[in-house]
C-alpha cells in the first residue's frame, strides 16, 4: 500500500528523529529547518529553535528564506545578534545540537561548502563557509543531511571540520570534548561515525537502496555495519506537517526554482 | 574620529552617496539578507563608483549586482547566497574567473568579530579557536597576514586564535525608522548591524520612514546607530525591497528569482541591471516601474500586516527635587531657605 513522498522528505523525517525533547537547536533553513520544526511539532514540543542571525525561541510557521528571515516566526523570545549567539551561546556549550546541510565530505566527516575544482584556481564558489565551522566544531551535535552534495577522498576546500584526521585529532584542535557529526542522512541512507576512530560508516539504508549501490559514490573503501537500520517510511502526519509548513522543500530547489520562474512569468505575461 | 553632529541630515539617497563616498573606499553592509540596504547599494551602482572593498557575511544578491556593475575589486565575505546550487554560473563565480575581484574568505563570525574589535577601538579579538584546522584559517586571501593570528593567553599559556579589528570607510544600513539628525532603529533579525555599524568610520542610513525625535527618546532601546555615527539620512519607503522588514514587508522572492534567473547568462544580467537600476532614477521610479511591470496587488501582497510590541513604559515622576509648592523633597526648604542656607554656610561669593 502506497506512502507517497519525495527524497527530501524521506530525509527530513529521518532527520528530525535525531533531535531530542528538552534540547537548544541552531538550525539555518531549508531540510534543516524543516527537520527542526517536524520535531517541535510531534516528538520535541519542548525544544527550543534558534538561528544564528539572534532569533532565539522562533516558533516558525514557514520555511525561513535564510538564516535572519523573520517572517517566518510571529515573534520570538529573545533578539540578540550573532556575536551574542557564537559567543554567548555556542562557545559557552548551550548547543545541544545543529543541523547542516553537505556539498563536499570526506571520511572523517570535513566538509566544504566553499569552492568546487582546482584549489589552484577556483572558478566555482558555493555559499562559503557562513556559520558551519564554529556551529560543526562546537555545537555537540551535528546532524548533517546531504541531498546534491558528494563523497570525497580529499575536500577542494576544507570548510567545516568533522573529525579532522579521526582519532582525537578535532579535540587536540581545540574543539569541545565528545562534540563532533554524529550523523549523516543522505538521499540512499545513514552514515555514523565510529566511536574510536571517527571513521564513517554505513549504518542504515533507505527503502530502495543497496550498499552495493551506496559503495558506489564513496571513493574510499567504506565501513558497513553488521546490522543496518532500515529507514521507516515518513507518516502521514509527518507528510502533512511538512508539505504545509515546507512544501518547498518537499520540492527541492531545483524544482522550486523551476515553478519560482513558471509564476515570474505569468506575471510578466499578464502585465506586458 | 569625526562626529556628525548635524541636526538635520535628511538627503536624497543620490546626494549622500555623491557626498560621502570615494571611488577605492572600504564599506560594510550593516545589514544582511534582512533589511537590505538594496536602495543604497543601486545608487553606488548608479553613480559607477569603482575600486571598493566590501565586507559582507551574508550576501543575497547586492554583491553579485555590485560586481556585474565593476564597482568591486575586493570583497571579504562568508556566505553568499546560491539560487540553483553549482549547476548555475554566477556573477561571482564569473568575476572570479575573470579575475575581476579577490576574495578574502572568512566565516560569518569572525568576519563580525572583525567589526566588534574594530567598533571597540580593540586591535584584536578572539575568536573560537578550533576553526584553525579549516582553509578559512589556513589559506591567505588579499588582506594576507593581516586577519588570523595566534597569540598565547597570558592566563593559561595556551595558543588562542584573534581576528585584526577594522573599520571601514563607510557602512551602508537601513531601518525601520530614524530622526532627522540619524538615531536609526532597527528591529527583527539584528545579526550583524550593530558591530558593522558602529565598525565603519561613518554610516549612510536611509530609513522607511523619518519620526520625531520624541519616538526616539520613548524607544531607546531600538536605536542600533546614534546619531553622532551618521553622516546622512535618506527617508526611502521600500527601500530594502526585495528583503524584507518587519512592520514594512515581506521579501518578494519572485522577484529575486528574477534577477537570479537573469544571471544564468550574462546579457540577461546586463538586461536585468538597464532596467531595474540603470534606467531608474530613485527608489521612488523603481517602485512605480515595478507597479506597471508587475501590477499593485502583487507588490501588496507583500505588505506586513502589525504585531505591535507591547510598549516599554519608559515613565517616572518627572519631578525635580522641587515638589509642586515649591519645597525640596530632599532637604526640606524652599527656593528661598536654601539660599539663605548657602548664605548662613558660607558658600556664596558676594560678586559685585
Amino acid at each position: 500500500m502506497g506512502t507517497n513522498y519525495t527524497v527530501n522528505e524521506l530525509i527530513v523525517s529521518r532527520a528530525a528523529k535525531e533531535l531530542k525533547d528538552y534540547e537548544l537547536v541552531v538550525i539555518g533553513q531549508g531540510i534543516a529547518m524543516a527537520a527542526g520544526v517536524l520535531a517541535r511539532k510531534t516528538h520535541a514540543p519542548n525544544s527550543t529553535i534558534l538561528t544564528e542571525a539572534g532569533m532565539f525561541g522562533i516558533d516558525p510557521f514557514k520555511v525561513p528564506l535564510h538564516i535572519a528571515d523573520p517572517t517566518c516566526s510571529k515573534g520570538f523570545t529573545y533578539s540578540c545578534d550573532m556575536i551574542d549567539i557564537f559567543t554567548t551561546v555556542v562557545n559557552r556549550g548551550y548547543v545541544d545540537a545543529t543541523f547542516l546541510g553537505v556539498g563536499q565530505i570526506d571520511r572523517w566527516g570535513n566538509m566544504n561548502s566553499s569552492y568546487l575544482g582546482d584549489p589552484e584556481d577556483f572558478t566555482i564558489r558555493m555559499t562559503g563557509a557562513g556559520g558551519a565551522p564554529e556551529f560543526v566544531g562546537y555545537a555537540n551535535r551535528a546532524i548533517l543531511t546531504m541531498s546534491g552534495g558528494t563523497f570525497v577522498d580529499k575536500l577542494d576546500y576544507f570548510t567545516s571540520p568533522g573529525y579532522v584526521n579521526g582519532g582525537n585529532s578535532r579535540y587536540e584542535a581545540g574543539m569541545p570534548a565528545g562534540s563532533g557529526p554524529t550523523v549523516l542522512i543522505t538521499t540512499k541512507g545513514v552514515f555514523k561515525f565510529d566511536d574510536d576512530t571517527k571513521e564513517m560508516y554505513l549504518a542504515g539504508l533507505h527503502p530502495g537502496a543497496s550498499v552495493e549501490d551506496i559503495r558506489n559514490d564513496v571513493p574510499w573503501d567504506l565501513n558497513v555495519a553488521d546490522e543496518l537500520e532500515s529507514t521507516s517510511l515518513p507518516t502521514e502526519e509527518e507528510l502533512n506537517i511538512i508539505r504545509t509548513f515546507a512544501p518547498e522543500v518537499s520540492m527541492g530547489r531545483k524544482l522550486q526554482l523551476e515553478v519560482v520562474m513558471n509564476k515570474v512569468f505569468a506575471l510578466l505575461s499578464k502585465n506586458a | 574620529m569625526q562626529k556628525f553632529m548635524d541636526p538635520d541630515k535628511r538627503m536624497t539617497a543620490r546626494k549622500a552617496i555623491e557626498r560621502f563616498v570615494n571611488d577605492g573606499e572600504s564599506f560594510v553592509f550593516a545589514n544582511c539578507l534582512y533589511s537590505m540596504p538594496l536602495a543604497l547599494a543601486h545608487e553606488l551602482i548608479r553613480q559607477g563608483k569603482k575600486n571598493l572593498m566590501a565586507f559582507q557575511q551574508g550576501g543575497i544578491e547586492e554583491i553579485d549586482q555590485l560586481l556585474l556593475a565593476g564597482a568591486l575589486d575586493r570583497l571579504a565575505l562568508a556566505y553568499n547566497f546560491r539560487a540553483g546550487g553549482p549547476r548555475i554560473t554566477t556573477p561571482l563565480d564569473r568575476a572570479l574567473k575573470e579575475k575581476q575581484i579577490v576574495v578574502e574568505e572568512l566565516t560569518n563570525h569572525t568576519l563580525l568579530s572583525m567589526m566588534k574589535a574594530g567598533a571597540m577601538g580593540y586591535p584584536f579579538i578572539p575568536v573560537l579557536s578550533g576553526i584553525r584546522v579549516s582553509d578559512v584559517v589556513k589559506r591567505r586571501g588579499f588582506m594576507g597576514d593581516q586577519r588570523f593570528a595566534e597569540v598565547i593567553d597570558p592566563f593559561t599559556g595556551e595558543s588562542v586564535l584573534v581576528i585584526k579589528g577594522y573599520n571601514p570607510d563607510f557602512a551602508l544600513m537601513h531601518v525601520q525608522r530614524a530622526d532627522k539628525s540619524g538615531n536609526g532603529q532597527l528591529w527583527g533579525a539584528m545579526i550583524n548591524s550593530k558591530w558593522a555599524c558602529l565598525a565603519a568610520k561613518k554610516v549612510i542610513l536611509s530609513c522607511e520612514e523619518i519620526v520625531d525625535t520624541d519616538v526616539i527618546m520613548s524607544s531607546p532601546h531600538l536605536t542600533i546607530v546614534p546619531a553622532h555615527k551618521v553622516c546622512a539620512v535618506v527617508e526611502c519607503p521600500w527601500g530594502a525591497h526585495p528583503s524584507e522588514i518587519l512592520g514594512h514587508y515581506d521579501y518578494d522572492f519572485p522577484f529575486r528569482a528574477l534577477f537570479f534567473g537573469s544571471c544564468a547568462n550574462p546579457d540577461g544580467a546586463k538586461a536585468w541591471m538597464e532596467e531595474w537600476i540603470y534606467n531608474i532614477a530613485d527608489r521612488r521610479e523603481y517602485i512605480e516601474h515595478y507597479i506597471s511591470r508587475f501590477g499593485q496587488d502583487t507588490l501588496d501582497a507583500f505588505k506586513a500586516k502589525s504585531f505591535k510590541s507591547v510598549e516599554a513604559d519608559y515613565g517616572s515622576t518627572f519631578f525635580t527635587d522641587w515638589d509642586e509648592n515649591g519645597y525640596s523633597r530632599n532637604m526640606g526648604m524652599n527656593m528661598e531657605e536654601f539660599v539663605a542656607m548657602l548664605d548662613e554656610k558660607g558658600a556664596l561669593i558676594h560678586g559685585n
